[in-house]
């Protein structure tokens, strides 16, 4: 037969209180636990999407930011987004249709040499060094 | 690891070292200037992005791979264009990261009181612009990856019109 382990009855009967007290706690503040548990998990959600947002590169894309207000209704939005079929015979047709609407798009992407030029130069937002732009 | 922090610190030197006080009392007494201009930058490099952003995407997903899937389907050999696409997407992703990483950058710049730390806010400015050069770099490369890609549509055709026998 096997021995059963020697549990003190004090120990016990405190547990078994404790137990009891928070069990009656949790029925009695329900509500205000869902309410808790609600917010705590909103706020988690949250920080989530706003660290995705960030990390993403969809912040940088989204002109409704404060301080963009001026060029969001600047959007290009007449790019057409004719697609190309992925199915179909491939003749010396369908090659020139397709070459047709690359040479277009291709065009309109290398028309504007984007981002070139120097704007941040000391000289352009005129704080730079005089004697240097003197000598240039 | 030291020679990193020594170069570190020492292009922190040198590029502090390179304004006079005459610029940084410029810069403190132009602040509210210079940070208008860097706001429309701001503003008008993210239109660019956008507006760009759009044509180089459907370059790849709507014409490139379209094209390269059609060829597939058809068993024809399409691993130069394939290849191509490939440098193309690599392009775009780096254009991606280099635009955020810049326009983070700029915006640190604009968050920088000027008028009372101009030294700090001309470091801040000069990683700004590196970060945009990077940038129009990019742009440059996804330009060139357009030309490689119609120049082996055109290789493609000449090895297809002699396997046809077209004239």
């Amino acid at each position: 037969m096997e021995e059963q382990p020697i549990v003190p009855t004090v120990a016990v009967a405190t547990a078994a209180t404790t137990d009891r007290k928070f069990r009656g706690f949790r029925e009695e503040h329900r509500f205000l636990l869902l309410i808790i548990g609600t917010i705590i998990i909103a706020i988690t959600l949250v920080i989530v999407s706003l660290v995705i947002y960030n990390v993403s590169g969809s912040a940088q894309l989204d002109l409704s930011r404060p301080g963009y207000t001026s060029v969001s209704n600047k959007v290009d939005r007449s790019t057409e987004t004719t697609d190309y079929s992925s199915f179909g015979a491939v003749n010396k047709t369908t090659v020139k249709e397709f070459t047709t609407l690359y040479d277009e798009r291709a065009k309109k992407a290398k028309a504007v040499d984007a981002f070139n030029g120097d704007p941040l130069n000391p000289e352009i937002l005129e704080f730079g060094d005089p004697t240097t732009s003197a000598e240039q | 690891m030291t020679a990193v922090l020594l170069s570190a610190f020492h292009f922190y030197n040198a590029s502090a070292a390179d304004l006079t006080d005459e610029q940084l009392a410029r810069i403190s007494a132009n602040c509210l200037t210079i940070k208008s201009s860097l706001n429309q930058l701001h503003a008008s490099d993210a239109l660019l992005r956008v507006n760009r952003g759009q044509i180089y995407e459907s370059m790849g997903t709507k014409l490139m791979d379209s094209f390269n899937s059609r060829l597939g389907s058809n068993s024809l050999d399409n691993k130069g264009l394939t290849a191509v696409t490939d440098s193309y997407q690599t392009a775009l992703t780096t254009f991606r990261n280099d635009y955020r990483t810049y326009e983070q950058q700029l915006a640190a710049t604009i968050r920088i009181d000027c008028s009372t730390q101009p030294a700090s806010f001309h470091d801040s400015l000069e990683n700004a612009r590196t970060k945009r050069e990077k940038v129009h770099t990019d742009v440059l490369r996804l330009h060139q990856y357009i030309d490689d890609y119609r120049s082996t549509v055109n290789d493609f055709m000449l090895n297809f019109d002699r396997v046809t026998g077209s004239n």
